[in-house]
């Protein structure tokens, strides 16, 4: 327990680390230096140190937005096994619990952002509505695909200790597909190209980063913590699939981190490769996730 | 059973006496009021009481001498009993202060005599234990909320509403009717008794009709036309009441009569997911069209009568596949989300009725920033809104991760409801993401931003009782989701009455499901304690100012460049364009000085536009050749009569 809730909080303190290698990667593919690799914690720091204005149209719901989308995230980090421990709690069903309170978190995010009667806000609320949609229903065709291998509902189960590596030894085809399918989560959760773009400066273009243009300091601070967190846990996912070895020493850190690194390399690859998609292919983009997850489950239902 | 009488005379004397006195509005409203809500809180303490030492009780009186109304409460009565009662308690007091400004006083003492009346006859269809009893019930109250319905008669809107809602209710009660009536064919017998010597084949024949007919009541897709148009013409607390119980009672004919039946194929269950999983969709992606704010709660009725079906199906697809586990928790889940739904609906009904009385209007884009002065109102609606959207730590939720959890035991590789169970889960999914956007749009337009016209700007609250019924059903929102433990033994009770044979032992697992459920919640809620201490330390001795939005280098910025509802929704009203069509009307703008123009855009609702095309429309047609019949010819019609028994007496 009291390892657990050490690496939930060395999980959060690193958070911002992998931000900073996507912007590393993708100034690397622009010919540039780029900023340090620990620049968001010199932003979070920044942020933090500032006051803020608030905007005339506001009221509590624009204050209580930060607070739950962080509040949600590191909600959702306790249940989630960091480097293959087991998580600080778990229960049959905490992988449901974890999906619902993301949700919580963007409930309360897009009502900040309609809190401010902008219609770039609005527009960025809009978009932020429908794209996750899809996602959470891939996410639960790989629930339910992940139930079948194992028979149980929690997310230790799947990727604490030994049992990624068994889940490669049940289905490793269809695996494969999670895989991809949770990489398409990832980057359209966390606002990434070819979802979203975070960088642009044309706000009608953003979805992500247009919510938040009127948080400002300590606000907007808790609002990047969340969102970094947030990609820790869909990166844990992923690296924990993608090397699943547990090999019970700190070798077994060094894998995560390896896997933790490269996510965070692909994603910023696939930044600075891809172009944002038209709003209106999105959906698209997003359904290939649900389609993967879906061939996933019915190849295991049928052959497994 | 004498409490529950009482309870039922104490609410219609409230009734009564108010007709009676209607010319005087002001007693006629206490008299209602009181009589009302202490008839309710009667009937409920003596519900829960029911369910909590599981007795039963029995009563039947005679009726002309040859036919007997009996009436019997179980654990499954007592369970819908408690939602009925509850609701309308806290409806009628709301009701004190929302006919205050009233222009017609002498309608006020009518509309409580016909309230009194839907009360009592819904707890006696609830009640009803022989096929007679029930048929009397179930028409006293399709007929009294036909007459709620048409409160407002001089609108025309109004009136069309009604006269669909009496259609449905009748042809619906018509295919009840039929389904009885087969049942009285085999057994010979008006009692709902069991009915084992049933060859199965009718017996499917018998749950499919009144599938049709209890769906019609439920709201079912595509069988909720009337639903839209009704719920917004009542007033909003017998909005409140039609959406949060009434249409239970056509989802408790439906477990009824399962229990009756006791069938053991698959498909009840496969029709209800099937139907559920269709309802729940497309009633929440019509509800996210809707540009009327009731409209768009009575569209939500549709969605949630969808997962409650869901939550049952899953249970059917558990009992026929010998899946215990799996049966016990879709129908607690479903019984769960019955119980919240019936919490939550009815508050945000309640909360509209408000914006409709301080703002006048129940339009979504003439609304907005009315929580700056509607503080109780916005905050009790945003509750709502977060539990309906099923996100924790609500009550929402909980019947929701029960459902999700009877889903997954019947993905389990024994299990043969594995494709009916990935439908369920998937459904769910998207429902829940849709509900978000849904609900983050009536969050978000009505009641945050700025508003949008000068009602909106002036809209304040007030209203007393109208405070308080709403605050509670906001606290019952948030404790149920905190603490499910408090309540899980109500449906647990229900669902052991429903007399599926399951050992004790095995309901034993879901108590500890409500334990982790308020461990997480509790979790959530020290976790923001801890980040809003963070907040505030980091807050410490800040310059914090104030200034408008930033307009992003647009330094003039009107109310009227807000995102509308319609536009909101428009990103996904796109993607859902096959079932959900728009249309537009907007003249083109002709000449140099072109007059004023408007456009106008609704969202239709497919089942509407199939309904007419394809039922209303051939029926007009063959009834228009028929006419010759209605002559006008009082002789003739008499005439009728007569031929009409003559022909009889040669078939009996």
């Amino acid at each position: 327990m009291i390892e657990s809730i050490f690496l939930f909080i060395l999980a959060v303190l690193m958070a911002p680390f992998f931000s900073g290698i996507i912007l590393k990667v993708k100034a690397f593919f622009g010919g540039k230096k780029g900023p340090p690799l620990l620049i968001q914690y010199y932003t979070l720091l920044k942020l933090m140190k500032k006051g803020s204005v608030y905007s005339k149209s506001t009221t509590y719901m624009f204050k209580l937005g930060p607070i739950v989308s962080l509040c949600s995230a590191l909600t959702v980090l306790l249940f989630l096994p960091i480097a293959g421990h087991a998580p600080v709690f778990s229960f049959q069903g905490d992988v449901i619990c974890v999906l619902y309170l993301l949700g919580l978190g963007r409930f309360f995010t897009i009502a900040a952002a309609m809190d401010t009667a902008s219609p770039f806000e609005g527009m960025g609320a809009a978009r932020e509505a429908y794209f996750p949609i899809i996602c959470e229903a891939a996410f639960f065709m790989i629930l339910i695909l992940f139930y079948r291998l194992t028979g149980e509902l929690s997310l230790s189960a799947y990727f604490s200790g030994e049992n990624p590596f068994s889940l490669w030894h049940l289905a490793g085809a269809p695996l494969l597909f999670v895989v991809f399918s949770l990489f398409i989560i990832l980057l359209t959760e966390n606002s990434r190209v070819p979802v979203d773009d975070p960088a642009t400066h044309l706000e009608l273009t953003m979805i992500h980063e247009v919510m938040v243009l009127d948080h400002s300091g300590p606000d907007f601070g808790l609002i990047e913590l969340g969102s970094f967190c947030k990609l820790l846990f869909y990166s844990t996912l992923i690296s924990r699939l993608i090397l699943p070895f547990d090999v019970n020493t700190p070798l077994t850190f060094v894998f995560y981190f390896t896997g933790l690194a490269l996510v965070s390399v692909s994603v910023g690859v696939t930044e600075s490769v891809m172009a944002r998609y038209r709003m209106d292919k999105v959906p698209q983009f997003v359904l290939t996730s649900f389609a993967l997850a879906f061939f996933a489950t019915i190849i295991t239902l049928e052959f497994i | 059973m004498s409490q529950f009488f009482t309870a039922i005379l104490i609410i219609t004397a409230g009734g009564g006496l108010s007709l009676i006195f209607a010319k005087q509005a002001k007693f006629a409203k206490i008299m209602g009021v009181l009589c009302l809500s202490l008839g309710c809180l009667w009937g409920l303490i003596d519900a829960i009481f029911k369910l909590i030492y599981s007795t039963h009780a029995e009563r039947s009186f005679e009726f002309l001498n040859v036919f007997s109304l009996s009436f019997k409460m179980d654990g499954l009565s007592a369970f819908f009993l408690m939602a009925v009662f509850g609701v309308c308690l806290f409806s009628s007091l709301y009701s004190f202060d929302y006919m205050a400004h009233e222009k017609k006083p002498v309608r006020v003492g009518i509309h409580y005599f016909f309230f009194s009346i839907l009360i009592a006859s819904m707890v006696l269809v609830i009640t009803a234990s022989n096929i007679l009893a029930f048929m009397l019930s179930w028409e006293a109250m399709s007929l009294s909320s036909f007459f709620l319905v048409i409160y407002n008669y001089e609108a025309s809107e109004n009136r069309k509403a009604g006269y669909l809602y009496f259609v449905f209710s009748h042809v619906g009660a018509m295919f009840i009717l039929a389904a009885f009536a087969l049942m009285y064919g085999h057994t010979g017998n008006l009692a709902f008794g069991p009915m084992a010597e049933v060859p199965e084949t009718l017996k499917i024949l018998i749950f499919i009709f009144s599938f049709i007919g209890f769906g019609s009541k439920a709201g079912v897709f595509p069988f909720h036309v009337w639903l839209p148009f009704a719920h917004p013409a009542a007033p909003s607390h017998i909005s409140a009441v039609m959406s949060g119980v009434m249409i239970k009672t056509g989802i408790y004919g439906m477990i009824r009569v399962y229990t009756l039946l006791d069938l053991h194929t698959p498909l009840p269950g496969m029709v209800m997911i099937i139907a559920g999983v269709v309802s729940g969709v497309l009633g929440v992606v019509y509800a996210l069209g809707q540009s009327d704010l009731k409209r768009l709660l009575a569209y939500s009725s549709v969605e949630n009568i969808g997962i409650i079906l869901m939550g049952l199906g899953i249970g059917m697809m558990g009992v026929s596949s010998a899946n215990p586990a799996m049966a016990i928790l879709g129908f607690t889940g479903g019984f769960l989300h019955i119980l919240n739904h019936s919490i939550f609906k009815s508050l945000l009904f309640m909360g509209a009725g408000m914006v409709l009385h301080q703002a006048g209007t129940r339009s979504i884009d003439a609304l907005g920033g009315l929580l700056k002065k509607m503080k109780i109102t916005g905050a009790c609606v945003i509750i709502g809104s977060l539990a309906i959207s099923g996100l924790p730590p609500f009550n929402g939720f909980v019947g929701e991760f029960f459902i999700y959890m009877g889903g997954f035991k019947g993905v389990a590789p024994n299990s043969s409801a594995f494709i009916m169970a990935i439908l369920a889960i998937a459904g769910l999914a998207v429902i829940g993401g849709l509900a978000l956007a849904c609900f983050t749009k009536v969050v978000g337009v009505v009641f945050q931003g700025e508003p949008r016209t000068r009602a909106a700007e002036k809209a304040t609250e007030k209203g007393g009782t109208m405070l308080f019924s709403m605050s509670v059903m906001a606290a019952l929102c948030v404790l149920m989701g905190i603490f499910p433990g408090l309540i899980i033994q109500f449906p647990l009770k229900a669902v052991a009455a429903l007399g599926l044979g399951f050992d004790k032992a095995l309901f034993e697992p879901v108590l500890s499901i409500t334990g982790n459920l308020s461990f997480a919640a509790l979790i959530f809620l020290l976790v923001f304690f801890l980040v809003g201490m963070v907040r505030a330390f980091f807050y410490r001795k800040k310059t914090i100012t104030s200034s408008g939005t930033w307009g992003c280098g647009f330094t003039q910025p009107t109310v009227k460049m807000q995102y509308t509802g319609s536009s909101y929704a428009s990103f996904i009203m796109d993607f859902f364009s096959p079932v959900a069509p728009l249309s537009e009307e907007h003249p083109a703008i002709q000449g140099r000085f072109p007059l004023k123009t408007h456009y106008k855009s609704h969202i239709d609702d497919i089942a509407g536009l199939y309904m007419n095309r394809v039922v209303v429309d051939p029926i007009l047609f063959f009834f228009d050749k028929l006419r010759w019949i209605q002559h006008g010819d009082i002789h003739l019609y008499i005439g009728y009569i007569l031929l009409a028994i003559v022909l009889l007496l040669f078939f009996i």
